[in-house]
């Protein structure tokens, strides 16, 4: 038994790796998201009170940050990126909208089927972050907003999910008539590596690039989720997603890259430190540093461990930078 | 003693025998560097239906060409900070000349013949001072250099001819100095510019966008028949702070931003590769770094968003769509926002494609 399947495998090499991809990681992923913002939906209805939605909340937001690596496919197709999540958001784009329904006491939030019409920073878990936890003055507006941004995340996610199934084939069937999006299964592989190593980029140059700024200015309110000391855990899950990512992609010595991302998450899990403020303590900030280099170690094992073994470069364009 | 500008202009109008045309090449439309697998640079010549009409290899890296309007033959300029610049015979395949820069001036990759193909222009650094310069060669005196006038700005980059007859040239006004490779030196303080002069170097209009971009570098730009210019940017910023990176120039001594609203921007990483203007008043810029093309009309709208894995170059082509290429080796065609794969190379395209007879 285990040695037909080891002939099949070797038989569709092409497509082992994506097909575990799908399986183990993109559609759980998304199926995860989906049940968590559904209960999130369904707790603010109940009761929109920011203490009795916030358990519900983290359960969501985790499940996106778990998943929010994965920007091509139906989230890219329906342009949904920006609405689950905005950020960076150095133009604080987020709390204009927010200000600007709040102001007008706009009834747009008591209209769940016209509410994806408003400014994306209204919409994600970045708003509702905003309205969880900072002081609402008008408490009868934030509850309506509350729940019609917890019933819009919602939405937004079942849509996806409902859309990954056919997303799903046109990768596991690249090369064959009619599918105009992967033409072959370089280009499939492609957009997991891609997923891979724009996520790790993110982690790096974002979540905890931007809090870490400059020695001599450091920028801990940008801190990915600072408002509500989670910027620590995005860190972790965002490791923890990618390294499923990684091995699930690709069969083959992961040595260096599994060492690299263990390493990174015992920095990361050290570092007590739960809206990363130790950015701005010198003695706090080097191990911010430090998890940062070892991203960076992460980053140099994945492009050796599974970018060459694929036959993936990085892009001739996109790093020219001329 | 006549005066430097009369003395250009007289030999504008000095006329020259060519020799084989570009149908002795195999009648490309456009002009790409590339790499070949081995890593080998070459200059491909690409036809309407994707193929090539010929490789011909290259000392090193290549960026974009100059390329003759009529006589079979482009000049590849190397990419900053290269000082040497190739000039190559299309229906031969061979190298013919090789030009250098002035001593303490580097070019950027870009180049432009006049409209009777007599004058070779260059942007150049002038590295000790940071000025940017546009170098004139004689191309009927075997490329003899002339003479060079100032761009009007710094790191002046792209330079086109008009089909009005003058020249545009895009100022990025980023300095840098090749001992520290590409750092960039004044971001505090860049001014970049569209600047268009006429042949003999006379500064005929200027345009800017309003001073609190002015981090917006100027990079890359391409004329519309009307001789409007589109122009592409790369962002000095945050990121995410990213302005659009795209604007137009129709003769008004200003730049016309067009509208890229925060959606379309985030994952650009504030960076455009390539901008054409095409058919019946579209525009198109390609984003490598968000692997996608967008197209606007000519009232600066966005009008289509298309994905292709390390787009980059765009040139408008004869039949009114835009010929688009990518690093992975693919040539596609854009029209009515779609993009159709017109043919796959083993090659990983450069930059920048460069139209032939477009002007």
């Amino acid at each position: 038994m285990r040695l037909a399947l080891v002939l099949c495998l070797t038989a569709l090499p092409a497509f082992a790796d994506v097909q575990r991809a799908i399986d183990t990681h993109i559609l759980p992923g998304y199926a995860a998201l989906a049940q968590a913002t559904d209960d999130l939906a369904s707790d603010a209805a109940a009761d929109c009170t920011p203490e009795a939605v916030r358990p519900g909340f983290n359960t969501a937001y985790d499940a996106w940050i778990s998943i929010s690596h994965i920007q091509f496919g139906p989230i890219e197709d329906l342009a949904l990126t920006l609405q689950m999540s905005f950020w960076p958001d150095p133009k604080d784009s987020t709390g204009k909208a927010l200000g600007r329904l709040i102001a007008a006491q706009d009834p747009i939030v008591d209209d769940p089927a016209a509410w994806a019409e408003v400014s994306a920073a209204a919409q994600g878990f970045t708003a509702l972050e905003r309205l969880l936890y900072e002081p609402q003055s008008d408490a009868d507006y934030a509850c309506r907003l509350t729940q019609v941004v917890a019933t819009g995340l919602a939405d937004k996610s079942a849509e996806i999910l409902a859309d990954w199934p056919a997303f799903a084939r046109l990768m596991t069937t690249a090369g064959t008539d009619g599918n105009t999006r992967f033409q072959n299964d370089d280009e499939t592989r492609r957009a997991l590596y891609t997923a891979l190593s724009t996520g790790l980029e993110f982690l790096h140059d974002q979540r905890l690039g931007r809090p870490l700024g400059t020695f001599d200015r450091p920028r801990p309110r940008r801190a990915e989720a600072r408002r509500s000391e989670r910027s620590q855990h995005h860190i972790e899950l965002s490791l923890a997603a990618l390294e499923n990512l990684a091995t699930a992609m690709i069969d083959g010595d992961l040595t260096d890259t599994r060492a690299a991302f263990a390493k990174a998450q015992e920095l990361a899990s050290a570092l007590n430190d739960p809206a990363l403020a130790g950015v701005s303590d010198p003695l706090r900030r080097i191990r911010v540093e430090a998890l940062q280099r070892t991203v960076r170690d992460i980053q140099n094992a994945v492009n050796t461990e599974i970018g060459k073994p694929l036959g993936i470069t990085a892009g001739f364009n996109s790093l020219d930078g001329d | 003693m006549p005066s430097r500008r009369a003395f250009l202009a007289g030999l504008t109008s000095a006329s020259l025998t060519p020799t084989l045309g570009w149908a002795a090449a195999g009648n490309p439309i456009a002009l790409s560097a590339a790499m070949r697998p081995d890593g080998q640079h070459v200059l491909v010549g690409l036809t309407a239906s994707g193929g090539a009409t010929f490789e011909i290899p290259l000392p090193a890296r290549g960026h974009a060409a100059a390329a003759h309007p009529d006589v079979a033959e482009a000049v590849a300029i190397a990419r900053r900070p290269g000082t040497f610049a190739k000039v190559i015979d299309c229906a031969r395949g061979n190298v013919t000349q090789t030009l250098h820069a002035p001593q303490g001036r580097h070019f950027y990759g870009h180049g432009a013949f006049s409209s009777d193909g007599t004058l070779l222009f260059t942007p150049e650094n002038d590295i000790a001072t940071g000025q940017g310069w546009i170098g004139v060669w004689d191309r009927s005196a075997g490329y003899k250099r002339l003479d060079s006038f100032a761009s009007a700005g710094i790191g002046p980059h792209e330079i086109l001819r008009l089909p009005n007859g003058l020249l545009a040239v895009a100022n990025g006004g980023i300095r840098t100095h090749p001992n520290i490779g590409r750092d960039k030196l004044n971001l505090d303080t860049m001014r970049p510019n569209l600047a268009l002069f006429d042949t003999t170097g006379q500064l005929i209009d200027f345009g800017e966008l309003p001073g609190n971009l002015h981090q917006n570098s100027l990079r890359h730009i391409a004329a519309a028949p009307d001789s409007n210019v589109v122009c592409g940017f790369q962002w000095q910023g945050d990121p995410f702070d990213a302005p659009p990176l795209v604007a137009l120039y129709e003769g008004t001594g200003t730049l016309t931003q067009a509208q890229m609203d925060d959606a379309t921007l985030f994952g650009l990483d504030g960076y455009i590769g390539s901008v054409s203007a095409f058919g019946q008043g579209h525009y198109a810029a390609s984003a490598p770094r968000g692997n996608t093309t967008f197209v606007f009309n000519g009232e600066g709208a966005q009008t289509g968003a298309v994905r292709a894995t390390d787009v980059c170059g765009l040139c408008a082509a004869p039949d009114g769509t835009c010929l688009v290429t990518d690093g992975t080796g693919r040539v596609h065609s854009l029209k009515d926002n779609a993009l159709s794969l017109l043919a796959t190379h083993p090659l990983a395209f450069d930059n920048h494609l460069v139209a032939l007879n477009q002007v």
